[in-house]
């Protein structure tokens, strides 16, 4: 019944914020919120003492293609009343941009990061926003969107190629070379247009 | 074990290099003339010394590591064959085992590992993802090693049982046991501008990776020309 | 001492920046840590992860649901048996299903065999990290014996796809539970050997006493679960806390330990293996006879005598061949007290034969991100250590 008084107590503070909730699965309460609310939100939910969901378990989206909304999930728990929650955002796939949580809680950061990497999700305000799990250089999109094609928008043939024609810069972050300065020897670097090392 | 040259005359010995022995660093061209007793006797003493002596570098990704460490513990030892040290230095390895799926990212660090190693060096591609991509047909897949570095053994499985695995790098030492130093200089030759690049060219890449099985046929939307079903020869057809 | 002052400018600090991986031996995996140095000491660690990104949710999304059973312990392969479980849990849970007691039973013994299998190989490197190789001899020779139950059960070694929606691929051979009896007996033995060799082990006490510390707080705002956490002190155990599988009934302990170090997260981890065993003796006892896979049309394929003989179940049996099952409309969320910490599968379905979105919340990555703090200070020999005490896979942190 905890899940309740949680969304009794949500729609009593943020009355407008709080578009809907359902109960899936069962047991599983998802309350959809309002995408510009999303910090003021789940702060509250961490720090309100009679909800103090202090663990955040996971941030991820849904794209159901079609162009539909896509969707930002968090997953919350709560070590105190053992309770888990799930908020959800709803963005408009023209408009990917939402708030980042990383200032309310550390573990944001890459799960922030690897939705940011996959799906294009651009979280405003997280200090180190690049891609996570796809190289540097990549070009092809992002993968996890519905429009994406399973192998990829280039041929097997070029993502080899581009795979293997990076040079140092790509392997390095700007902040990585400031300090350890420019290689002595660089990386022979592949020609992409006569296809030989030059 | 010393050679006995009592019984080998000079000239023979003129011969021997003539015909196509130590012809690499001589710059002579290698002979048509065939192994001598002298050729043979050495290139049995070299690979029976090389192949009892390989020393893996160990390019364990996924699954498959796991299964190349237990090969390497106590119940199946590798030392056995002469594996015992693995060298996780590629300068000092002779053969490269790559265990596992390797993606794109990690494309060039294969490359670059194979590069570093000394010749005479061989490839063992330990299990589906390595030799095939696998179950794995997707965006950020290398479809198969062989596109990026020669490979000359590829052990089936997934992940191969360490059984499989030692069957594998027996295959390399009886590989090795069939190797003359004659043919070494065109065998083992690198051309220092092909460093870094991948091994196949761009129709091998297409023709080796081109869609196959069912994975690309399941798509959840339509519509998209990258995964459309592929055309096959008409008799398959019902 | 003008002379030295002079001097000084010159040897002075210059920072370095040093690449630790990914092709090397002690990053467990194809883990990249680009560290900047003073001298030896580490100021900051940027760890750089994706080199075994394989995409398996966008591959999920192609697969129906139970053709991804297969691909969930390709992303774990220390302990795929918890990845199989864990997955059609989600998918039972968001279907309505529950599963029959004796299913219930050999999960549990599954689980709890991958959480020693998982443990051991942790135990084995950990132990080649800090230059003790015997421990990796001993600890692979129990997981042989885990190799060969995984084989004489599921066919495979590692890759073992055990688990199907509604029940398991097979139920247990005869003579399995015999053959888990005997293993429970020498892991514990083994164990004692290990905990001889490493626990009070001038040199290991040395490499892991106060190295990287987290406290509770720090640990739970970064996220941390499982022996991680509970090494913080946080007694947070979803077997406990949300219970599945009427864990609630087995008499266990959960060990917790009070500096957060990496010896602590040793202890936990060695402590927990002995209560897995516990777990297991008990499951073994209660294991009761019955059918493994459920009696339910949407999942269970019916009998070979009734599609012989009757229309409508040819045709239910034709359905959930080519087809496959069909989950309804919804989004479940079901988490698990994996090896690693808390294992959730998050399902998304529109009411069809594949899934909309397969997400795994992944242990070892949320783990993973702590390392720059755990990190800083220390030299790079207890950065190594400190990388191998998390307890990562990265098969499942890059997925």
């Amino acid at each position: 019944m905890a899940e309740n008084n949680t969304i009794d107590a949500l729609k009593n503070v943020f009355s407008e914020s709080i578009l809907h909730h359902e109960i899936n699965a069962g047991d599983q309460c998802v309350v959809f919120v309002s995408p510009s609310q999303n910090t003021e939100i789940l702060s509250w939910l961490r720090e309100e003492p009679t909800q103090s969901y202090d663990l955040l378990v996971d941030v991820t989206a849904v794209d159901f293609g079609e162009g539909l909304p896509l969707q930002v999930v968090y997953q919350l728990w709560s070590l105190k009343h053992k309770n888990s929650l799930r908020i959800k955002c709803e963005l408009e796939i023209e408009n990917l941009t939402i708030k980042t949580v990383t200032s309310i809680w550390k573990s944001a950061d890459w799960l922030e990061r690897e939705v940011y990497d996959l799906f294009g999700v651009e979280f405003i305000g997280h200090p180190d926003l690049r891609r996570i799990l796809m190289p540097k250089t990549y070009d092809e999109g992002h993968p996890l969107r519905k429009d994406f094609p399973l192998r990829g928008r280039f041929s097997r043939a070029e993502q080899t190629r581009r795979a293997l024609s990076q040079d140092y810069h790509d392997y390095y972050t700007e902040e990585m070379l400031e300090i350890g300065g420019e290689p002595a020897v660089s990386s022979p670097k592949y020609d992409t247009d006569k296809g030989n090392a030059s | 074990m010393g050679l006995n040259r009592d019984g080998v005359n000079t000239q023979d010995i003129f011969e021997a290099q003539d015909m196509g022995y130590s012809g690499g660093h001589k710059g002579i061209e290698m002979g048509g003339g065939g192994p001598t007793f002298l050729t043979t006797k050495i290139d049995f003493v070299v690979n029976w010394a090389r192949k009892n002596s390989l020393w893996p570098m160990p390019f364990g990704t996924a699954c498959c590591a796991i299964e190349m460490m237990a090969s390497a513990a106590s119940n199946f030892d590798l030392a056995r064959f002469g594996m015992e040290r693995m060298s996780f230095s590629p300068r000092q390895a002779d053969v490269l085992i790559c265990a596992g799926r390797v993606p794109y990212k990690l494309a060039p660090v294969l490359r670059r590992t194979y590069d570093q190693m000394m010749q005479p060096k061989w490839v063992v591609s330990m299990g589906a993802c390595a030799s095939s991509g696998g179950v794995f047909d997707t965006y950020s897949m290398v479809q198969g090693i062989d596109t990026i570095v020669p490979v000359d053994v590829y052990v089936p499985g997934c992940p191969p049982r360490p059984e499989g695995l030692i069957y594998g790098l027996m295959m390399i030492q009886e590989k090795i046991r069939e190797e003359t130093l004659a043919d070494h200089s065109e065998l083992r030759s690198e051309d220092p501008d092909r460093a870094g690049l991948p091994e196949a060219g761009d129709e091998d890449i297409s023709a080796l990776s081109g869609p196959f099985g069912n994975s690309t046929q399941q798509e959840y939307l339509t519509g998209l020309a990258q995964t459309k079903r592929p055309d096959r020869p008409k008799d398959l057809l019902p | 001492m003008t002379h030295v002052s002079s001097i000084e400018p010159d040897i002075g600090s210059e920072h370095m920046l040093i690449n630790i991986g990914p092709q090397h031996p002690a990053t467990h995996g194809v883990l990249r840590l680009v560290c900047e140095l003073d001298g030896e000491t580490v100021i900051k660690v940027m760890p750089d992860i994706g080199y075994l990104h394989s995409s398996f949710e966008k591959l999920g999304e192609y697969r129906t649901w139970n053709q991804i059973v297969p691909l969930t312990d390709r992303m774990d392969y220390l302990a795929p048996l918890i990845y199989n479980c864990a997955y059609v849990m989600a998918v039972e849970k968001l279907m309505g299903l529950e599963v029959t007691e004796r299913c219930k039973i050999v999960r549990v013994i599954c689980m709890e065999m991958d959480r020693i299998f998982s443990h051991l190989l942790w135990l084995g490197t950990t132990a080649i990290d800090v230059g003790a190789f015997t421990p990796f001899l001993y600890a692979f020779q129990e997981r042989e014996r885990i190799y060969s139950l995984h084989e004489s059960f599921t066919g495979a070694r590692i890759t073992t796809s055990a688990t199907r929606v509604g029940g398991m691929m097979a139920d247990l051979p005869d003579g399995w539970i015999e053959s888990l009896k005997d293993f429970l007996d020498t892991v514990t033995k083994t164990l004692d050997e290990i905990d001889s060799l490493l626990t009070t082990n001038a040199i290991y006490l040395g490499r892991t006493i106060d190295v990287g510390v987290i406290s509770g707080e720090d640990a739970i705002n970064h996220g941390l679960t499982g022996p991680n956490l509970r090494a913080s002190g946080v007694p947070y155990d979803l077997r406990k806390d949300h219970p599945y599988y009427d864990y609630e009934t087995y008499d266990f302990e959960v060990p917790i330990g009070e500096n957060g170090d990496c010896y602590d997260r040793y202890l936990v981890r060695m402590e927990e293996m002995r209560q897995s065993i516990k777990i297991l003796h008990q499951a073994i006892d209660r294991l009761p006879e019955g059918p493994i896979n459920v009696d339910d049309p949407r999942v269970s394929l019916p009998s070979k005598t009734d599609c012989m003989n009757d229309m409508e179940s040819m045709i239910h049996h034709f359905k959930l061949i080519t087809e496959g099952i069909s989950v309804p409309a919804g989004d479940c969320y079901f988490a698990v007290e994996g090896s690693k910490g808390e294992l959730g599968m998050y399902v998304v379905s529109d009411g069809g034969y594949k899934p909309v979105r397969w997400r795994i919340r992944p242990p070892s990555f949320v783990n993973l991100s702590v390392i720059s703090k755990l990190a800083e200070g220390h030299l790079v020999s207890d950065l190594i250590m400190i990388n191998a005490s998390l307890d990562i896979v990265l098969g499942e942190i890059d997925r």
